[in-house]
């Protein structure tokens, strides 16, 4: 299958997100509050690009199948970005207000010139990486979550079964919609830099 | 004194203008000190650069009404007239475009696609006197000698000047709230793009 082939031509970049010190510190519950403040404000920022190349593929994908997919994701971001809420209004972050760091700015850049200008399986290709990943370090972290870490809210929804649905969804129409090609290897293994520079540039940012 | 330097746009954008026009690079260039692989790794790139450009200018163009869009789609001619000559150019040096995009070009190419689709025409106008001017003013400090005299001239004639000026013309008579803010963020760009010419 597609999605497993490039899920394994990327797992190195896959398990440096998964031993990044952001995600450690998600992991034993040693995260400095206000670098998880600055991922829940850059992470939104993300998500909403994220939710409108979703509905960029939507409007422009064939058959009705996949029209039914690609709002079923779409909804499930918008779900994500209500959780985000949630986590905003606990620490006064105004969301509005947001200004993109640069590794973030270059993340959302890319998955919309993608969704507005290449193919939709490309566009999928760029946006799969983000839910496997996701689904990847929730269900890793959960192994070993201990009582009271701050973050189990977080661990919990990415290890969820509704997350877990979401990532089988993008991938089975991936799976569907795209062939190996050097495009879609590209776009696929370009989102997945992306993260890891997500998660670095929380860190660098010590304002 | 250039024409330039009295435009608003830049006289807005405050220290980016000169952080953006001069580089290491082009002090190489200059002083003809610059390592072949430097110059050969701005050719490859600049080369999806200008790929990206004219995606980015076609899509402005369409956007753009009939009474302003002769200078854009004029400009269209010769970004594909100079995408002839890049490959002459490389060609003649033995390299091969299908070098990867480096970073830095990528996040520039991609800044550009999106807003094209996503900005109305006259953020695209300022965006685009930004990519031109900059390149304008960086080249211009430079004199037209040495083994790069070619590529100096290409960029600080006057035919090139007259070209930024009316496209400084068009963006300036239609300025949109967010124009300055996308002028800042491509200054921002080329000040990287200059930087991974020379650091790789």
């Amino acid at each position: 299958m597609l999605h497993e082939i490039l899920w394994q031509q990327n797992v190195r970049l896959a398990e440096a997100c998964l031993h990044h010190p952001f995600v450690r510190g998600l992991a034993n519950g040693t995260l400095e509050p206000e670098a998880f403040r600055r991922y829940v404000a850059q992470d939104a920022f993300f998500l909403n690009a994220f939710a409108r190349a979703y509905a960029l593929a939507a409007a422009r994908s064939q058959g009705e199948e996949t029209l039914v997919s690609l709002c079923e994701l779409l909804n499930g971001v918008l779900r994500e970005l209500q959780l985000h809420a949630g986590y905003a209004k606990e620490l006064k972050i105004e969301l509005a207000r947001v200004q993109p760091y640069r590794a973030v700015a270059a993340y959302t850049d890319f998955l919309l010139a993608t969704a507005w200008q290449r193919e939709p399986d490309e566009t999928i290709a760029a946006m799969t990486p983000c839910m496997r990943l996701y689904g990847h370090l929730g269900t890793e972290l959960a192994k070993t979550i201990g009582a009271g870490n701050p973050y189990q809210q977080w661990i919990t929804t990415y290890s969820g079964p509704d997350f877990l649905a979401l990532v089988a969804r993008v991938e089975s129409l991936l799976d569907s919609m795209a062939e190996e090609s050097l495009a879609v290897r590209d776009a696929y293994a370009y989102a997945m830099r992306c993260e890891l520079n997500f998660f670095s540039a929380m860190l660098e940012h010590n304002a | 004194m250039s024409r330039l330097d009295g435009s608003l746009l830049v006289l807005r954008a405050g220290t980016r203008w000169k952080d953006a026009t001069t580089a290491a690079f082009l002090d190489a260039i200059n002083d003809s000190t610059l390592p072949p692989e430097a110059f050969n790794r701005w050719l490859v790139q600049d080369y999806h650069f200008a790929d990206a450009l004219t995606s980015f200018q076609a899509i402005a163009a369409a956007k753009t009404p009939r009474q302003s869009r002769k200078s854009l789609i004029a400009g269209l001619g010769a970004l594909d007239a100079e995408m002839d000559w890049f490959e002459a150019q490389a060609s003649a040096r033995g390299l091969e475009f299908n070098a990867p995009v480096h970073e830095g070009c990528r996040r520039y190419c991609d800044f550009l696609i999106q807003a094209a689709y996503r900005e109305p025409y006259p953020v695209l106008l300022a965006i685009l006197f930004g990519v031109e001017a900059s390149y304008l003013a960086a080249w211009s400090r430079l004199s037209p000698k040495g083994p790069y005299a070619e590529f100096i001239d290409r960029w600080s004639n006057p035919r090139f000047a007259d070209y930024v000026e009316s496209l400084r013309v068009l963006a300036e008579d239609n300025l949109h709230k967010s124009s300055q803010r996308y002028f800042n963020d491509v200054l921002t760009h080329e000040r990287e793009f200059w930087r991974m010419t020379w650091e790789g």
